[in-house]
């Protein structure tokens, strides 16, 4: 993407970020008490404060935009095929998405070693014994340092318990 | 009692094996410690701490210190290997020191990390000795009004992490503020953005906040773009750096030491805004200004030396006032209490051997970390050399379980993640995430010392420009400002094209 | 041999899978929650009883921090833990009688856990700067009474906040809330700073967070709630000034477990606290800081924060500082 058009893209997103906070998510989702003395101590003061001056650097950026040197590159093509990449993005969310969802069933050395074997497949790693020996090993020895050594209480999950 | 009688007297105690024993054990596993992510050294510190109860004092509080030393310098390996800073005060060392890895310069990296935290370490060490008094009672005239103005002088750091746009900039940085408004509030204690959420109610976790937006963006965007270079290796290079190196960011070290101690003797800022102080600094004054962030040596040196800076310089308040800095100090205080010894202004009347036991102790401890500095890098440095299709997702996995120790919360997990996509969309936007996460440390300093000072004042600003220390600061952060607008204004209207882009991956 | 081997193997497996109906508890090690970070009060006293509480359980305790709001983030995740006696949790005055005092919004109640014990009273002590002048209790009131004078706290809904209001309206302060100004600060350690360097005008804390500023003299002592003196403040006792209703404010470390608790496990407790509290270590380790070792069965336990909460309350309410939002 062309750096000028970025500059545009962002200055818009961030004025409607602001409007966004000023008008929907500050009244909605800050309290404040009723009784507050003056309206600089008031809790709401300060997320005003800062949704204004997205606002207003947003705005800065749209201006601005138009100095943006044309660039003097060609950009490259960063990725080969882009629905690949986005289809491979997606990958990582649902890897993400799952850890988060099996930690507390079946407790964390299990789920990092799954999160291990898939990473290292979607990358497509060129190493593939290497890394399933590593997907094993690692969550063992990290288990073993955080729970033995540093006495931290790793999720354990509902089924294999490790000593 | 004379000075050489006092450094006899704590001779005295601590030249035995046990102390210097203690001594090197904590330094080592500081050192370890501080390099896995997510242990950070006030973690470190904490599990050290039932141990000392069975120790004599002196002996006990040199083990802590120890542990604390090595922990700030350990934090800076994985900063430059896996762009994971291992405690928060790291986090300004990933700035150039993961270019410098990705360059095949690693080894250098390091060595110069090393350099300046030992380096910084002894400054801060003798500050300590000569300065405790002085400081001391300077520290105590911060109240909330002077906090205000120091952390709003220290904002000015967003400008030298930028890059080349301001604005992109100060976007990132009132992002970072905004995240950092989630949680109760300081003065009301009523709900801001939770959710009612018990687990935002307490803020995002920094340490979360901080590894999701430096590793995890990595680990994307080689999902993104897995062909370049997938499985190719990044060699170590020349592995250690030159005195020539050394001497040419003497001056960046030793002014970023002498920023960890000031900003070290203050209780309660920390060592992570003293390395982006540093770092900004010596970007400020460098002939290579358009390297920094790119792989410049004299950034790592900087950050290094402005977080070591600090470890000295908190035990001064905590010394000479019984006031502790951080959590760190607070926890060295537990151990002073838990011995019946209770530093303050008597300390150094009461127990001047113990004073002067702590201090030789201290100055050993630089020696140590040196050595043993040296050896870690050696075993850590082959990081580089794994292949990054193995690498990365070991980074991923070590993430998981770090992120959670920090604070036993899978949520914090969550927050890492989501982090992770904000940073990625950040990098593919090209806008820079250090002044995000400036932003995100100083920021709720910022709010809650104005609310403070105002609750102080009545709700009168004048309260803002009491004292030397007020306008003093705000001087400066005046005459910043205008250099910044100027060189901004001069770079938007500048006709030479900017350079391209360095290629991240 | 391979099927020795594969036995061996089976036999770990089990052993690994050996679910806990069938075991008398404790049978593995013991998840203890400390809702406040590391270094704190109720961090120092969880680890100090670690060590003889381990030994009087026979499995390891893991001690473990969940901090953030107040105490609140780690008091949750115990409310939402099973009730079978493996995650217990440490329950201090803040996150179990002040803020459910105080916070409407809270997400548990005192109904939520089940105490097994208290087994730590921490004295309340008052304290000035030695700059302000101020040296008795009366001065102080006569201070307030003109204006201009506030007090620190680690934060809205902490022991310390309820401390100062209450102090203030037993001392016949009218309107304590608009009389004198709260200035939270980020933890204990930084609200008696506040009043060290003259941000605050006076703090009333834990004993123990003030001792060393007092014996250092940085810190002028005004009043301790305990009806007894406290060893190294020279200041009178709340009775000795005639308000011995300020003995209620005193903080506390207790142990509790999710609502649901089996009696027996409740009962386990009891006797485990009671071989941990008499090791001679702990005591001295909790006595130099200034604690009181005053071991509570859980039914005592009960009774007295049920009390402590019942007093906060009446004076949340009285003076409408309940927090809604």
């Amino acid at each position: 993407m062309e750096d000028r058009a970025i500059q545009l893209q962002l200055g818009i997103g961030a004025m409607v970020l602001s409007l966004f906070l000023l008008f929907v998510a500050i009244p909605s989702w800050v309290s404040s008490p009723s009784n507050v003395p003056n309206i600089i101590l008031s809790p709401l003061f300060w997320p005003n404060v800062l949704a204004g001056v997205a606002g207003i650097v947003g705005a800065g950026m749209v201006l601005t935009a138009y100095w943006r040197p044309k660039p003097a590159w060609t950009e490259p093509p960063d990725v080969p095929s882009r629905p690949a990449a986005f289809a491979r993005l997606a990958g990582v969310a649902a890897i993400m998405a799952g850890t988060m969802y099996l930690l507390p069933v079946l407790g964390m050395v299990w789920t990092a070693m799954l999160v291990f074997a898939l990473l290292a497949f979607l990358v497509r790693t060129r190493h593939p014994i290497a890394a399933l020996v590593c997907a094993v090993v690692v969550p063992l020895i990290l288990y073993g340092f955080f729970a033995h050594v540093a006495g931290v209480a790793i999720p354990q999950g509902n089924y294999v318990r490790l000593p | 009692m004379s000075f050489a009688d006092s450094l006899m007297a704590g001779l005295e105690i601590v030249g035995n094996i046990q102390s210097f024993l203690a001594l090197f054990a904590g330094v080592a596993i500081g050192t370890v410690a501080g390099a896995i992510p997510g242990m950070s050294a006030t973690m470190a510190v904490a599990l050290t701490l039932p141990f000392t109860f069975s120790m004599t004092p002196i002996t006990g509080i040199l083990l802590l210190l120890g542990v604390y030393k090595g922990g700030i310098f350990g934090g800076s390996i994985p900063a430059i290997l896996i762009k994971t800073p291992g405690t928060p005060a790291s986090s300004a060392t990933v700035l150039d020191g993961y270019p410098m890895a990705q360059q095949g310069r690693a080894g250098k990296a390091l060595g110069m990390a090393l350099w300046a935290s030992c380096t910084a370490d002894l400054i801060s060490n003798l500050s300590l000795i000569l300065f405790a008094g002085w400081l001391a009672s300077f520290a105590l005239s911060f109240g909330p009004p002077e906090f205000f103005t120091l952390i709003l002088f220290s904002l000015t750091i967003i400008a030298g992490v930028s890059g080349d746009s301001l604005l992109r900039g100060a976007l990132s940085a009132v992002a970072g503020l905004l995240l950092a408004t989630v949680g109760l509030d300081l003065i009301y204690g009523t709900n801001r953005f939770t959710f009612g959420s018990p687990n935002m109610m307490g803020g995002l976790n920094f340490i979360a906040v901080l590894i999701g937006l430096f590793a995890i963006p990595e680990i994307i965007g080689m999902v993104w773009n897995p062909q370049v270079s997938a499985d190719e290796t990044r060699s170590l290079g020349k592995n250690w750096v030159t005195f020539a190196e050394y001497k040419k960011c003497f001056r960046s070290i030793v002014r970023g030491s002498f920023i960890g101690v000031f900003l070290g003797s203050i209780p309660g800022i920390g060592a992570a805004p003293s390395a982006f102080l540093s770092y900004s600094e010596a970007r400020r004054k460098s002939p290579n200004k358009e390297n920094f962030g790119k792989g410049e040596i004299e950034g790592v040196a900087a950050s290094e030396a402005g977080n070591n800076g600090v470890a000295g310089a908190t035990l001064i308040p905590l010394l000479a006032l019984g006031v502790p800095g951080d959590v760190i100090t607070a926890i060295i205080l537990g151990a002073f209490m838990v011995h019946g010894l209770q530093p303050g202004p008597m300390m150094f009347i009461m127990n001047t051997n113990i004073i002067y036991g702590l201090f030789i102790g201290l100055i050993v401890s630089s020696v140590f970390l040196f050595l043993i500095g040296s050896v870690a890098i050696r075993g850590f440095k082959y990081v580089a050399d794994i292949p990054r299709g193995v690498l990365f997702p070991g980074v991923m996995v070590l993430c998981i379980f770090g992120v959670f120790a920090v604070n036993n919360n899978i949520f914090d997990v969550g927050v890492m993640f989501a982090m992770g996509w904000l940073g990625f969309f950040m990098m593919r936007f090209r806008i820079p995430t250090a002044p995000f996460l400036i932003a995100f440390i100083l920021g709720p300093l910022l709010e809650d010392n104005f609310r403070q000072a105002m609750l102080m004042s009545g709700s009168s600003p004048v309260i803002l420009f009491r004292g030397p220390i007020t306008w003093f600061f705000w001087s400066i952060t005046l005459v910043t400002v205008i250099a910044i607008v100027r060189a901004g204004i001069r770079a938007t209207t500048k006709e030479t094209p900017p350079l391209p882009p360095t290629n991240q991956e | 041999m391979k099927l020795k081997l594969m036995g061996a193997a089976g036999a770990l497996i089990a052993s690994l899978t050996a679910t806990a109906a069938f075991a008398e508890y404790p049978d593995r090690p013991i998840n203890m929650v400390i809702p406040y970070g590391p270094g704190g009060a109720t961090d120092i006293s969880a680890r100090s009883i670690a060590a003889p509480l381990g030994k009087a359980v026979g499995q390891p305790l893991i001690m473990t921090n969940i901090t953030g709001a107040g105490g609140a983030t780690g008091s949750v995740a115990v409310q939402n833990a099973k009730p079978d006696g493996y995650t217990m949790l440490f329950a201090r005055v803040g996150s179990h009688s002040v803020n459910p005092a105080m916070k409407a919004t809270l997400p548990y109640t005192l109904d939520d856990f089940r105490f097994v014990t208290v087994y730590e009273i921490n004295p309340v002590a008052c304290a000035v700067a030695p700059s302000s002048g101020i040296k008795t209790m009366d001065e102080l009131i006569a201070k307030v009474k003109k204006g201009g004078v506030s007090y620190s706290s680690s934060g809205v809904g902490s022991l310390l906040h309820i401390a100062a209001v209450m102090v203030l309206n037993e001392f016949g302060v009218e309107n304590p809330l608009q009389a004198a100004t709260h200035i939270p600060q980020k933890g204990g350690g930084a609200a008696a700073t506040a009043v060290l360097n003259g941000t605050a005008t006076f703090i009333c804390t834990n004993s123990s967070a003030l001792a060393s500023f007092v014996a250092n003299g940085q810190l002028v002592p005004l009043m301790v709630t305990t009806p007894e003196p406290v060893k190294g403040f020279d200041a009178p006792t709340a009775a000795e000034l005639g308000k011995p209703a300020l003995e209620q404010l005193v903080g506390w470390t207790g142990i509790a477990g999710p609502k649901g608790l089996p009696d027996e496990v409740a009962k386990k407790w009891g006797a485990w606290m009671k071989t941990a509290t008499d090791d001679k270590t702990f005591r001295s380790t909790m006595e130099s800081r200034g604690s009181v070792i005053k071991l509570m069965s859980p039914e005592d336990a009960n009774a007295f924060i049920k009390a402590q909460y019942k007093t906060f309350r009446a004076l949340v309410d009285k003076l409408g500082m309940r927090i809604e939002g």
